[in-house]
């Protein structure tokens, strides 16, 4: 019998896990909040006062208080279930980040690759509900990015395996619990100079994942106004927000975790937490919000132009490295 | 009778071919007669091949069968052997699977079509031979059984040529391009005859190991290994299958990716890893690890320029076996697992997508992606198999494409660390790439031909019947289920065969009597499966299950805060789809119009690409003599 | 002279290839890849052939008597004549989809009959 409970225990804990700290609600509190800020340093960038930090959370309920309405062409079973599988798979990946010491059950020999596969979840949940509306625009909207996904992943794809070459040595290391611990007893990664140009590639990589400006070819409001989420109205438009504001938060979580290392305070699990949230903000005003305030939006073709040579060279450039060993 | 089922392997074999022309005999009038001949040959085949698992898979048993009881005498093997080891075995479920779910689809996907009788005694040939292939133990049987193979690859390519004209033309091409292919493979036959007097595979195997590799016996190892190179389609002998595949009928295609390029591989496997144990050379693992990864490349790259469905599906099928050779190619246990691993999926998801295919076809009339779209409100079933099939094959999680692909990944990483060869960096980056691309390339076909609107032309578009469901859900289920219990496939089914692959010791001794392959300097090497993670899709499903509960119940209990949720009605206009200023009509984006950022910018590799495959048959057959040529010549270089 | 034999067969393989590669009729195509395939046979007969041997047949007297005396290898003939009725085969399939294609194209020249590209 307390065999039992011991098993009940431990699906509460996992499950408590996942649904608050660090999994959705943490996710989904802390993605908001990082919008908020965004729009909120941008708007000083640019001479306004701009909206209270909170304006997100606003933003969402009043979304989810609003008509969903169905599309004749759509149908309903995917157009409402899209959004949710990818806001569940971006809160699972929460999981992975080594910030609370429960890890184990998480972190595999290869996470590296699962986070690869996971993070193409949302942008593929996007692309389903948004070619389920049988808009036009919509289509226009899941060509770009695609095209986007493509760009960016073989940039993505030489950043881990650098990364996972670098940490590992003769054993190749592929678990983020395993890159923490090892930027513990070595400094960080960032500081490493050969994996200076893959951190900036990576850095590049966050802002057309998360789609803002001047990456956000796929939902260009004044041009294909939203693309994907052309149809898309109440409640699965908000948690479609909520999703691109929890990719910002997972997408620098991602950074600080592989090239700042461990964020493991132990028992003070929920300043790791915070830690990681004030991280997460700072990477987001530097390569998120500058870049916005400063630039228009590219063209499809231009921006995959930059992410195969510029950004994927950048990568290159730290895979070549690592491997002859500096 | 203690052991039975040492016959069930020939009776298999024989009982296709016997049913072939039962059918021509018998079939050519009544349709439930040829069907029912046909339907039991394969069901009796299969039983027979899956029975084969329990004293192959679970006991570690290798059959043998001597045709005729004609023994090897004097240490000399004169008969022909059947032989079914854990690799072959492996192969036969495949094949056995694929022919299963083949037959019971084309009941009603070939039933608007005339000649049935010789379409049924074709493709029994062609599942015989295939079954036959995996299964012999003698190298002339298998030049046999590949060209009985092409032969009815032909005749179905060219099934339909009353409606495709082009079906005639794939025939050809394939048919010329495939007869060099076999024709090498005799000529490495022929030398490896002169070298060793025997053409019994495992006595070749033990003489070759005991003599050393001489020159003949390495020009015969290039010419066979170009030859097979042929027949499983690797770049650039994958022109052929492009036009095969895409004019065949939809269940030929599926027995063309599920097994016929299979045999292709398992030749390879055979020939490289227990025939004349070359695996060991790093630069033949070199070869074959390049020529899968640009495989690989090429056919996804080409798939993405495609507009006609099963055309795409054609390419996507070169570029898995990419994978499959690729991993295998490198020479690691790892790699082994996961090509092996790789190929039972690609039979899954493959298979399951040609038959989509097929029943877009029967339901629409076209394969057109240019002049399909919105399919998924007519056809909901093969819509989910559709989707469960795209993301297997473009490995996202929880599917079984991913749990191979990982593994392959792993491998090729692993495998450039282990040698410091760059190279295998570079192949580990096209692997990840190729995977993503594959995904853009499943997208399209998703945009094109189950979402977006329905031209006018498909508005009375109906479900398929039970008939053609049923083999999709069975695959399917198939491809959910080795997603997640993919430890499990590994364990009961992929690694007898890694551990025949690594072990032709026992091979050779159930064929030649023991002690023979020790005397010829094989020795055992035992090999255990050591788990390469912890990532447990089981427990991840189940999390997502949590998740998505809590979300909706989330949801489902705020809902009086919530906005209602208004149900699409014909007369609302506000369900309408937006437009803008266009005509509904005219503004479909078309299946090839996807991807122009990216065709953009490359589109000079696909200018190239696209004057390469002109169509011309000289062209392909130049194609293929610069590949053999070079193919021969590096193991001749390099092997000795 | 076996040498010859084999310069022979490796010659027919090669000329074989280059009209498979060279000639846009598809008739000289099939013509090619029979060419191809006797080059083979030949080959295959010429490795079981040894001079001065003598059929692989015997009688119970001969080898009571020990009367064995250097014969030709039987085997690579059995595989020929296996290897020609397949040829024959494939030709003749071959040219079958010649005659249809010829039907359907208007036309037996390799350059036009390219529908299935890129």
């Amino acid at each position: 019998m307390p065999d039992i409970l011991a098993r009940l225990l431990d699906v509460l804990v996992v499950a408590l896990h996942v649904l608050i700290f660090p999994g959705l609600l943490f996710a989904a509190v802390g993605g908001l909040l990082l919008a908020g800020i965004d729009r909120k340093v941008l708007a000083h960038m640019q001479r306004r006062i701009g909206p209270p930090i909170v304006q997100p959370f606003y933003d969402f309920f009043k979304l989810m208080g609003k008509e969903t309405i169905i599309p004749a062409a759509a149908r309903p079973g995917i157009y409402k279930a899209a959004p949710i599988i990818g806001l569940v798979s971006l809160s699972l990946m929460m999981l992975f980040f080594p910030i609370f010491g429960h890890s184990a059950a998480f972190g595999g020999t290869a996470d590296l690759i699962v986070i690869l596969y996971l993070l193409t979840i949302p942008a593929v949940a996007l692309i389903i509900g948004g070619s389920a509306s049988g808009s036009p625009f919509a289509g226009v909207g899941i060509s770009r990015e695609m095209v986007v996904m493509l760009g960016y992943e073989l940039p993505l794809v030489m950043v881990l395996l650098a990364v996972a070459k670098k940490v590992g040595g003769s054993a190749l290391v592929f678990s983020l619990q395993g890159i923490s611990d090892w930027q513990l007893t070595n400094g960080c990664l960032l500081f490493q100079w050969s994996m200076i140009p893959a951190a900036l590639a990576f850095l590049l990589i966050i802002p057309a994942e998360v789609g803002t400006q001047p990456f956000d070819v796929a939902e260009a409001e004044t041009e294909i106004c939203e693309g994907p989420l052309i149809e898309y109205s109440g409640a699965p438009l908000a948690i479609f927000k909520l999703n691109t504001a929890i990719k910002m938060f997972v997408m620098t979580a991602l950074f600080s975790v592989l090239f700042l290392g461990d964020i493991n305070l132990g028992q003070y699990w929920l300043l790791g937490g915070l830690v990681l949230f004030v991280i997460s903000a700072v990477l987001t005003i530097l390569c998120m919000t500058f870049i916005h305030a400063f630039t228009a939006r590219l063209k499809i073709e231009h921006l995959f132009k930059f992410y195969w040579t510029v950004v994927a060279g950048l990568a290159l450039v730290s895979l070549v490295l690592v491997w002859f060993g500096l | 009778m203690s052991n039975f089922y040492v016959h069930f392997p020939v009776i298999s074999v024989m009982g296709l071919f016997l049913a072939a022309f039962l059918v021509e005999i018998f079939g050519n009038k009544n349709k439930h007669v040829r069907y029912a001949i046909s339907l039991i040959a394969c069901l009796g085949a299969a039983a027979m091949t899956f029975y084969l698992i329990v004293p192959v898979f679970f006991r570690g048993e290798v059959i043998s069968y001597w045709m005729g009881g004609w023994k090897p005498e004097g240490g000399y093997a004169f008969g022909i052997g059947y032989e079914i080891d854990g690799l072959g075995l492996f192969f036969g479920l495949l094949t056995a699977l694929t022919f299963l779910m083949s037959v019971l689809f084309s009941r009603r996907y070939m039933e608007r079509d005339g000649h049935l009788g010789h379409y049924y005694t074709l493709f029994l040939m062609l599942a015989g031979s295939v079954l036959g292939l995996v299964f012999t133990g003698d190298v002339f049987n298998l030049f046999i059984m590949i060209e009985i193979m092409t032969f009815a690859s032909v005749a179905l390519t060219a099934f339909r040529h009353g409606k495709h004209p082009e079906a005639l033309e794939g025939a050809f091409k394939y048919l010329v391009l495939g007869s060099i292919g076999s024709s090498l493979f005799l000529l490495g036959v022929a030398l490896l005859y002169l070298t060793t007097h025997t053409l019994n595979m495992a006595q070749i195997a033990a003489l070759i190991s005991s003599k050393g590799m001489q020159p003949t016996t390495l020009l015969a190892f290039g010419t066979m290994l170009a030859g097979l190179a042929v027949k499983s389609f690797v770049v650039p002998f994958h022109t052929p299958a492009a036009d095969a595949y895409a004019t065949a009928p939809a269940s030929v295609s599926t027995l063309f990716s599920g097994m016929v390029n299979k045999a292709g591989i398992y030749g390879i496997i055979r020939l490289t890893y227990i025939l004349f144990r070359t695996m060991d050379k790093e630069s033949l693992m070199l070869l074959l690890s390049i020529l899968g990864a640009l495989t690989m490349f090429v056919g996804v790259t080409m798939a993405l320029a495609q507009h006609d469905f099963k055309r795409l599906l054609a390419f996507h099928s070169i570029s898995q076996i990419g994978y499959v050779l690729m991993a295998v190619g490198l020479g690691t246990n790892l790699g082994l697992y996961g090509g092996l691993f790789h190929a039972m999926n690609h039979t899954l998801f493959k298979g399951l997508l040609f038959l989509t295919a097929g029943a877009v076809y029967y339901a629409t009339g076209t394969t057109n992606l240019d002049k399909l779209g919105g399919l998924a409100k007519r056809m909901p079933r093969t819509t989910a198999c559709f989707l469960v099939g795209a993301f297997a094959i473009s490995g996202i999680p929880p599917f079984n494409g991913f749990a191979s692909k990982w593994i392959i990944y792993q491998a090729a990483y692993e495998k450039a660390n282990l040698s410091g060869n760059f190279i295998y960096v570079i192949i580990t980056v096209t692997a990840l790439l190729v995977s993503v691309m594959t995904l853009a390339s499943f997208i399209k076909v998703t945009g094109a031909v189950f979402f977006g609107q329905a031209p006018a032309t498909l508005e009375k578009t109906k479900e398929v019947p039970f008939g053609m469901q049923l083999p999709m859900f069975i695959m399917s289920a198939l491809c959910i289920a080795c997603g997640l219990f993919y430890n499990q496939t590994i364990v009961y089914v992929v690694n007898p065969a890694v551990n025949a692959v690594t072990n032709p010791a026992k091979y050779v001794d159930t064929m030649m009597g023991e002690g023979y392959a020790f005397a010829n300097g094989i020795g055992p090497q035992p090999t255990t499966f050591t788990s390469v993670s912890i990532w447990d899709p089981v427990f991840w499903l189940l999390l997502f299950v949590i998740v998505t509960c809590a979300v909706t119940l989330v949801a489902v209990s705020g809902a009086r805060e919530r906005g209602p949720v208004s149900l699409p009605e014909k007369t609302d206009s506000k369900h309408a789809t937006f437009f803008g200023c266009e005509e509904s009509l005219h503004s479909h984006v078309g299946g090839s119009d996807l991807f122009w950022g990216f065709k953009k910018d490359l589109k000079g590799y696909f200018k190239v690409m696209g004057n390469l495959h002109s169509g011309k048959t000289n062209d392909y057959a130049l194609w293929v003599v610069i590949g053999v040529t070079l193919i021969t010549l590096f193991t001749f270089v390099f092997l000795s | 002279m076996i040498l010859i034999n084999y310069i022979v067969a490796i010659c027919l393989i090669a000329l074989g290839l280059y009209v498979m590669c060279a000639k846009r009729e598809l008739i000289k195509i099939v013509i090619g890849m029979g060419i191809m395939d006797y080059g083979i046979n030949m080959l295959i007969v010429s490795i079981g052939f040894h001079e001065n041997g003598t059929a692989p047949i015997y009688t119970l007297s001969d080898i009571i008597n020990g009367n064995l005396s250097f014969f030709v290898d039987p085997i690579p003939q059995a595989l020929t004549l296996t290897s020609i009725v397949i040829g024959a085969c494939v030709d003749a399939m071959a040219l079958s989809l010649v005659i249809m294609l010829k039907r359907r194209y208007k036309t037996t020249d390799a350059d036009e009959i390219r529908r299935l590209n890129g």
